[in-house]
């Protein structure tokens, strides 16, 4: 059969336009508006600077911004290589031994889990005030993604090249080398092109809680002088840095494995637990006991003084048995409610605002071909270090919890659902076509459908990061919320309220992450059973 | 028995496609005239434009010439008007709905979504009573088959449209499937043309066997196809049938002007 156009010629004029042109036009026109509000509505508001005076501001301070920036970069590029080879050989192991493999898998999904900007002062105990912070801040941001994406590429070896190397009589590690290696190597670049920014991402937080140097300090600094200009550069220095890394990493990708299709690690499925109430039980309880076991090696091996270092029998004291137990839990759990409304609040705005223009893009071409190619660049952004300039627009309250969460869940969203819709089958939609269906039967039927198990995958990486996101608001600026409970704590040094926070808050989004995956497994036997393992 | 549906007739159609940068003609000068309630194969080698032809003739592409009518109207008039029922290779079924809502789909795209009896009737004619609620992963691919077809049938369309919709299936169940096909056709006398193929099946099932060139697609021979209805499995065996067969092949190998495997087996 002879290829068919894949999408009818559109109606618009505006279809036949190069999508670059359009993308260009429309992100001019974007700057010109921006230019327009910050001399106008905005002008002496400090809540938006103008696209001229952010490059004036920049080539006023050339030095100063080119030597901070360097500093993170350094600094993330080690991140970078330390959190990807801890991650690699995490998989390797998860691999070869796979009794290990759900215990790993809640360490790192642990680790994924941590409120990044809350735990920093407690590394700062053990590294001193140095570098060293941000580069293991950066490392840790980018385990979970890698960890993930190497395991995927190990499993997506073809079985009958595994049943070959058993044929001859090999083990395991030969069929890893000979063919595990090799097929991991495009959901491993996969996994690495979303690492990048996340580096980048856990450097500026790492700075953010007190470094010399470097674009986080230089943004608290600049937060609290309210230096506009001066945050507007930091956090376009930052997109451009981060996106470029992302971009550099799909493009090595591509030259290495050109045969591979692109590969989406966010999209990857969840295993199955095996059925039975007792492996169940033990599925849940082996992962919690190590987790606790790493966290008392963690504070053995580094020696921290009793002061600064809190085991979990001691936050489970300072929740449940110490006198000042209830105020505590009164002060935490207050504050993780605010939290969890603002948070969810945000992801559900960011949600439904990314399903509904997928479908205006799906059903208005020369409107994705003009936005698409910009959401996709802002999706490998990290928004959080885009945080300050949302803290001024928007202004210090809840709404600014709100707004960065939507804004950090609307890209990743957007892109991921969009695929998804691109990707319904053509046989579906000459079903619907031959009777003529409304755009809105189409939605119904083919577009809404398929877009739910991204939508899933999605939001399984997303509600932590929200939560992760929400903290770093609440730090910086609302003052509500167990971010703010948390600043405080670091300023008083009250460790014991710092050690709780960051323990409730990892369980609450490990708990949130297994929810989404919980439903997800049960969406996609429902509905795409060929997806689901 | 009744005969219903639309004769279509398709003159000197053209279909160009840019691939790449290069043009690529899928069919010139195709001509097709199938009667009101006729059963008419398109066969051909690979690529030909059997697809591209059945495709404009639902209306989901357009010629860039010539013309085809069908009891007066466009292809696109009678998409419109919902006269048009399709099946594919791919059953394109939606995986979230169980048998009879894949069913209904059609119906409730063409605002019939309380025609509860239509599904039922539909179920028992393909043969799938007591899988009305089984999902389409729990079907085998001739079950999915059969109810892609049913959704094609459900709305009693004027033109049933199939493009090699069993090509996937083995050939006990092809047959078993171009058995019901046939005794659907002669219940309902909807207007239907086949793409296929299967030289046995397309002698098999229909009324007239066209058979294409390669690529630019025409119609460069025609078979009429006399055997009696209902046909049976007996007639797979018969010398007249054998006959038939080697004939469309020959027409079929000239077309092409190379070796084709003469495929007797009766999928």
């Amino acid at each position: 059969m002879a290829a068919a156009p894949t999408r009818p010629a559109g109606g618009s004029r505006l279809d036949r336009v190069p999508p670059r042109v359009l993308s260009s036009a429309v992100g001019i026109a974007v700057l010109l508006l921006w230019e327009l509000l910050a001399r106008t509505v905005y002008a002496g508001s400090y809540r938006l600077s103008p696209p001229t005076a952010v490059v004036a501001e920049f080539f006023e301070f050339p030095g100063l911004y080119l030597r901070n920036l360097w500093h993170s970069t350094k600094t993330a590029a080690w991140g970078f290589l330390w959190g990807n080879l801890a991650a690699m050989a995490l998989a390797v192991a998860s691999t070869l031994v796979p009794c290990l493999r759900r215990s790993i898998g809640a360490v790192v999904l642990t680790v994924f889990c941590l409120p990044f900007i809350a735990i920093a002062p407690i590394l700062r105990l053990i590294t001193g005030p140095g570098n060293a912070t941000p580069i293991a801040l950066s490392a840790l941001a980018v385990v979970f993604t890698t960890y993930v994406a190497a395991l995927l590429g190990f499993d997506l070896a073809p079985g009958s090249a595994l049943d070959v190397v058993r044929s001859y009589g090999r083990g395991r590690l030969t069929a890893f080398r000979n063919v595990r290696v090799r097929a991991s190597v495009p959901a491993l670049f996969a996994g690495l092109q979303i690492a990048a920014p996340a580096a980048f991402l856990g450097a500026v937080v790492g700075e953010f809680t007190g470094a010399h140097r470097g674009l986080g300090i230089l943004t608290v600094r600049a937060l609290g002088a309210l230096q506009t200009d001066r945050i507007w550069v930091i956090a376009v220095m930052a997109t451009i840095v981060a996106t470029g890394g992302y971009l550099a990493i799909g493009a090595l990708g591509r030259y290495l494995c050109p045969w591979s299709p692109a590969l989406d690690v966010g999209a990857v499925p969840v295993p199955r637990t095996e059925p039975g109430l007792l492996n169940r039980l033990a599925g849940l309880l082996a992962p919690i006991a190590v987790v606790f076991v790493f966290w008392y090696a963690f504070l053995w091996v580094f020696g921290i003084e009793p002061f600064f270092a809190k085991t979990p029998v001691d936050v489970w004291a300072e929740l449940f048995s110490v006198s000042e137990a209830p105020e505590t839990r009164s002060i935490i759990f207050g504050a993780l409610g605010t939290t969890l409304w603002t948070t969810s609040l945000g992801y559900v705005v960011g949600l439904v605002g990314a399903l509904a223009s997928a479908l205006v893009f799906i059903l208005v071409p020369w409107l994705e071909r003009s936005l698409m190619p910009i959401a996709v660049a802002l999706r490998s952004i990290p928004i959080i270090v885009t945080t300050p300039v949302i803290i001024l627009f928007v202004g210090r309250g809840l709404l600014t919890t709100t707004a960065i969460v939507a804004v950090m869940s609307f890209f990743p969203t957007l892109v991921n659902c969009y695929t998804a819709m691109t990707r319904t089958p053509e046989g579906i939609l000459d079903v619907l076509k031959s009777y003529d269906a409304t755009s809105a039967a189409n939605v119904r039927n083919a577009y809404l459908p398929t877009s739910v198990p991204a939508l899933l995958a999605s939001a399984r990486i997303a509600v932590p990061t929200s939560l992760l996101g929400a903290t770093v608001a609440e730090w910086l600026a609302t003052g509500d919320g167990i971010g703010a409970v948390m600043v405080t704590a670091f300023t008083r040094n009250d460790f014991k309220i710092l050690w709780v926070s960051v323990a409730v808050l990892t369980i609450v989004a490990v708990i949130a992450y297994w929810l989404v995956a919980a439903f997800e497994l049960r969406t996609l036997e429902r509905m795409a059973p060929g997806i689901s393992r | 028995m009744a005969r219903r549906g639309a004769p279509v007739d398709v003159v000197g159609v053209g279909r160009t496609f840019a691939l790449a940068g290069d043009e690529v003609t899928a069919l010139r000068g195709f001509d097709l005239h199938v009667p009101a309630g006729g059963f008419t194969a398109l066969i051909g080698p690979s690529g030909c434009g059997k697809s591209t032809a059945l495709r404009l003739v639902a209306g989901l592409d357009t010629p860039d010439e010539g013309t085809i009518d069908m009891d007066g109207s466009s292809p696109d008039e009678m998409r419109r008007g919902q006269r048009i029922g399709v099946a594919f290779q791919d059953p394109s079924l939606l995986p979230w709905r169980t048998v009879s809502t894949n069913i209904r789909l059609a119906l409730e795209l063409v605002g019939r979504r309380h025609d509860t009896k239509a599904v039922d009737e539909l179920v028992e004619l393909v043969g799938l009573q007591g899988f009305e609620k089984a999902r389409p992963s729990q079907l085998s691919g001739g079950m999915r088959q059969r109810v892609a077809i049913a959704r094609s049938l459900v709305t009693k369309p004027d033109l049933l449209l199939l493009d090699e919709p069993f090509g996937a299936l083995d050939a006990l169940t092809r047959q078993q499937l171009n058995d019901e096909l046939q005794r659907i056709w002669t219940a309902r006398g909807t207007t239907t043309i086949l793409v296929t193929h299967s030289i046995p099946e397309a002698v098999y099932v229909a009324d007239e066997v066209l058979v294409m060139s390669p690529r630019p697609g025409r119609v460069v021979a025609r078979h009429a196809i006399g055997f009696e209805r209902p046909r049976t499995r007996e007639l797979l065996l018969t010398d007249r049938f054998h006959a038939e067969v080697e004939a469309v092949s020959a027409s079929l190998h000239r077309s092409e002007g190379q070796v084709v495997q003469l495929d007797t087996d009766p999928s």
